[in-house]
């Protein structure tokens, strides 16, 4: 049998389109683009779909498309790109098929429509649940059009929802954090990502602060929302399993896999190959990272001549030590930790060996453990909260 | 050439006042380089001199003038070097001159440094010549300046020579007047030989070459030459002169400006002010004024990284070749681990060899602030120098601590002269006289101590009076002080690499201050780092570094992973520059906390 390392695990589609972009995003995506253009797009995609991949890909691979907004492509557009994958035989039987959408991007019908594709679950963007929060950073939707979104998506029969949240925000105070989490807390959503705002260099966002236009929590203000948020979730039956992820308990059942835990990026923090498509799309297959051209241009012009000296143009080696050392800075960003046994397996280093001077002061400060019976290290809550500084050790 | 057709003279000039302009004209003038050769400001040849605007090793360059009365000159022009720190060096450079132009800025005026370099000059009896420079500007009064040089330094101005270096205008009355005016060389070409060092430089082929001026008799190849301070011996291999490349001629008689080489493979066997004699034909006496450069003020320097430690030294023992007022040796900190203790001229100085350890040497180095040395006197009688302040004795065995004083002089615009006493009194200044240089201008003179001018004196000057006070100063001698060692204690651990000697009366606000400008250049870290100030066992301040909360990336799927990882490649980068210190980490401007305080 192949070891899990040894096949794509997971097949991510990147959708760069966005109906307007956010003050803060510097992400590959691009508001009011043509019809014609999202067209050529698909088929670009469609394209590299086609194209031979460099490991075998297990039955069970999970599925996301991301974006920029998937759900501003129509239906059709998606149920080619879908009907390629399946075509290509990477989407026979994943354990889960995510699909990202905003609110005021979909209907009920549109909903039904992925549901009827297969996809198996949402994420929605919805950042915040205070009005003046969501304009302060560009974002299209207003509260009641996300919690509206999420009904919807419940309607639609979606089991799992997940709800991308972000803290920091311009004004944001921890009372209206705490009602955007209580308020999402009552929806149908099962699973809550929690991101810290960053200033991005380029972006609106970082003018507007230069400016003195807007005014962000401070460095401890943040650190009290960054607390606040695990302590809320916890207490309201949120598992935290990664370093910004929570996934709601089942009733029964206080097991990780028995949640709505995203299978797919869990993929990316175990470090295990991954199939991608499109603009700016990162794939992994073990030994090399292939980052595809970021301008939708570029990226469509690299589909219509596709062959192995493309992707080497665009492979970034990663050596034992560098593998090594990305596969524990992404391991332990999991509640669970990194699996040392297979590190010792991936890349024959006893990590406890090579680094135990380095981890013993961060031990010392329980930011740090160990577990013998699992052989994992992972990061304490305090840990992670520092985690940067703790990943130093690795690079 | 017969000594009659030559002049040996010097520049005096206040920084920015056009000496290096003037000479690069006079040499260009006189077609020592033609135009094409000339390469801007050719005497200052280290980057760091020109980088900032000073000199700092003094040059000397000849060239032949045809003046007017159709006879042919042998102009010798000896650089000095344009700071305080190097006082003792100009000192030399004029006693080896007949005669000094002194320049002065048309829409400046007089300024201290002026002063005091007018002054040397006058102790060694030199003509001076005032060249008022920079008329071509259209503030320029030069009426105004003439009167000044008259009241001031009380030297007839009616014959000052009006020029433009910039543009040339008057560059051959200056030359006319140097032929005129500055007396031929005296001294006897059948005594024995006695020439004046006046610098010195290694050259890596040549060895030590000595800058010279032949006061009697004559330096030739091939002799066998005595230092008479040093006692040192050496044959001579190479004599010649600059032109400003360099010229074998084999020999020098009196009255000349030259170099030699002799093999000599330290420039501490070769020091600037000593006397070059016959060995087989000795002159009965050195020429005066002889003394070694002391330094004046101390400070450890370590490596960031503990293996750089021999890099360190054998940088160090390269750099004293050239540089004999540059003394160290080795030391220990418990924070810092194995460095050198280092004595400079002054700060420039100490700025200037620190840039070039880093920037010839490619190290990475940690400073402790610059103290002076103080005078410790025990209980028991025992007097003591202490360079470094974390060997203070304690005070329980300390009868009473004496420290350098300086007599400075300021001359600033009436209208600030309220702010520079105020700011000379709070730096425990004693006020010494005034005087009006005219209308609008003051020279005052104070008792400062020097470690106050180490401090913030100069700058905090410069900016109560909007720069426009020019300061000079001199060491006077020790004088009794009242002070104390302020300990600096991070997490509960003295760190003897930030103590520092202060008065009494402001040790309480010292104390305050650092801690605070401490905390604010300590990067948070892991826990939370008190930073206390202490004396003795009494803490008189504390402040909290607050523990690091929050430090993570929170988003990091599969695309982000570059991108992270370049992150955390640089915030590593970032760390190489801090010095683990116990359990803290700190940057390395906290070293000089002390001296960025607001």
């Amino acid at each position: 049998m192949r070891k899990e390392w040894e096949e794509y695990q997971a097949i991510y589609v990147h959708i760069p389109f966005c109906v307007q972009k956010c003050l803060y995003c510097d992400f590959a995506s691009y508001a009011n683009c043509t019809h014609q253009v999202k067209e050529r797009y698909v088929a670009a995609l469609c394209r590299e779909i086609a194209y031979p991949l460099s490991l075998p890909v297990a039955e069970q691979a999970t599925i996301y498309f991301g974006g920029g907004t998937p759900s501003t492509l129509t239906v059709e557009e998606i149920a080619k790109i879908v009907a390629a994958l399946k075509a290509k035989g990477l989407w026979r039987n994943p354990k889960e098929a995510t699909i990202e959408v905003n609110p005021g991007t979909v209907d009920v019908e549109k909903l039904k429509a992925f549901k009827g594709l297969g996809f198996t679950r949402i994420s929605m963007g919805v950042q915040s649940l205070n009005d003046t929060e969501l304009k302060a950073i560009g974002r299209i939707h207003t509260a009641e059009q996300a919690l509206e979104a999420i009904a919807m998506a419940q309607k639609a029969g979606f089991e799992h929802i997940n709800a991308d949240v972000i803290y920091g925000l311009p004004q944001q105070s921890l009372e209206t954090l705490k009602a955007t989490l209580s308020g999402l807390l009552a929806t149908a959503i099962d699973h809550i990502s929690v991101y810290g705002l960053i200033v991005e260099e380029g972006t609106p966002l970082e003018k507007l602060l230069e400016e003195n236009k807007i005014s962000l929590p401070d460095e401890d203000m943040a650190a009290d929302m960054y607390d606040f948020v695990q302590e809320f979730l916890g207490q309201k039956g949120f598992l935290r399993y990664e370093i910004s992820n929570y996934a709601r308990r089942g009733k029964e059942s206080q097991r990780l896999v028995d949640t709505g835990y995203s299978r797919h990026n869990d993929v990316y923090w175990r470090y295990l190959p991954y199939a991608a498509f499109g603009a700016s799309a990162a794939s992994f297959d073990g030994l090399n990272r292939y980052t595809r051209p970021e301008n939708i241009e570029e990226y469509i012009a690299f589909t219509q001549s596709l062959g192995e000296t493309c992707y080497e143009a665009i492979a970034e080696p990663l050596d034992a030590a560098e593998g090594l050392s990305e596969y524990l800075m992404m391991g332990l960003r999991r509640s669970a930790g990194v699996d040392l046994a297979m590190a010792k397996e991936r890349y024959g280093v006893d990590v406890l060996q090579r680094y135990g001077r380095e981890l013993q002061p961060y031990m010392d400060l329980q930011l740090v453990g160990y577990d013998g019976e699992t052989a994992s290290l992972f990061l304490t809550s305090k840990g992670m909260a520092v985690g940067n500084q703790i990943f130093e050790i690795f690079v | 050439m017969d000594k009659k057709h030559i002049r040996n003279f010097s520049i005096i000039a206040h920084i920015d006042h056009g000496k290096s302009t003037l000479a690069d004209r006079l040499i260009e003038y006189t077609g020592t380089l033609s135009k094409r050769e000339m390469e801007e400001q050719i005497l200052d040849s280290m980057d760091l001199e020109r980088e900032r605007g000073i000199t700092i090793k003094a040059q000397a360059v000849r060239s032949i003038y045809k003046a007017r009365n159709g006879e042919e000159y042998m102009l010798n022009f000896i650089d000095t070097p344009g700071h305080v720190d190097f006082n003792y060096e100009v000192s030399r450079a004029l006693a080896a001159c007949e005669g000094a132009l002194l320049v002065i800025d048309a829409t400046q005026g007089i300024e201290a440094q002026t002063l005091a370099n007018v002054y040397l000059a006058l102790d060694n009896d030199l003509e001076i010549i005032p060249v008022i420079n920079k008329i071509d500007l259209p503030s320029a009064d030069p009426e105004h300046v003439k009167k000044e040089i008259e009241d001031v330094i009380g030297i007839d101005a009616s014959d000052a020579i009006l020029c433009s270096a910039k543009t040339g205008l008057g560059i051959e009355d200056v030359l006319e007047a140097i032929v005129e005016r500055v007396p031929e060389p005296q001294g006897e070409p059948e005594a024995p030989l006695k020439a004046l060092v006046f610098d010195s430089k290694f050259d890596a082929y040549k060895g030590v070459m000595l800058y010279l001026r032949v006061m009697e008799g004559t330096l030739k190849k091939g002799m066998r030459i005595r230092m008479m301070a040093t006692g040192a011996e050496f044959d001579v291999v190479e004599v010649g002169c600059f032109v400003p490349t360099i010229q074998q001629t084999d020999i020098l008689e009196v009255g000349q400006v030259g170099y030699f080489a002799a093999s000599i493979k330290n420039v501490r066997d070769a020091r600037v002010g000593d006397t070059v004699t016959d060995a087989n034909n000795p002159a009965d006496h050195a020429m005066p004024g002889y003394r070694k450069a002391t330094p004046m003020v101390y400070c450890g320097l370590y490596p960031v990284e503990n293996s750089d430690y021999d890099n360190l030294r054998d940088a160090l023992e390269k750099l004293q070749l050239n540089d004999a007022s540059l003394v160290f040796e080795a030391e220990t900190s418990s924070a810092l681990g194995f460095g050198f203790r280092c004595g400079f001229l002054g700060l420039l100085h100490m700025d200037v060899i620190k840039e070039r350890l880093e920037r010839e040497y490619g190290l990475a180095l940690i400073t402790t602030a610059p103290n002076v040395i103080y005078e410790v006197v025990r209980t028991n009688g025992d007097v003591e120098l202490v360079d470094n302040p974390s060997l203070f004795p304690d005070p329980t065995v300390i009868d009473h601590v004496e420290e350098p004083y300086v007599n400075a002089t300021i001359i600033v615009p009436k209208d600030y002269v309220g702010a520079v006493m105020e700011l000379s009194q709070e730096k425990r200044g004693e006020y010494d006289n005034m005087t009006y240089l005219d209308d609008t201008r003051v020279m005052i003179h104070y008792a400062l101590p020097l470690s106050e001018i180490i401090f913030d004196y100069f700058d905090r000057l410069k900016s109560c009076t909007r720069g426009y006070a020019s300061l000079d100063y001199e060491l006077s001698g020790y004088r009794y002080s009242n002070l104390v060692k302020v300990d600096i204690l991070l997490n509960g651990d003295p760190v003897d690499a930030l103590s520092a000697i202060v008065h009494k009366d402001s040790a309480q606000v010292r104390g305050r201050e650092l801690v605070v400008k401490l905390r604010s250049l300590i990067p948070r870290q892991m826990f939370e780092i008190p930073v206390q100030a202490a004396i003795g066992n009494k803490v008189i301040a504390r402040e909290n570094v607050k523990a690091m909360r929050k430090d993570v990336l929170a988003k990091c799927y599969g695309g982000d992973i570059s991108r992270k990882r370049k992150l955390l490649e640089k915030q590593k980068e970032g760390k190489k520059r801090m010095k683990q210190v116990g359990s803290v980490e700190l940057p390395q401007e906290a070293f000089m906390a002390i001296l960025q305080m607001d």
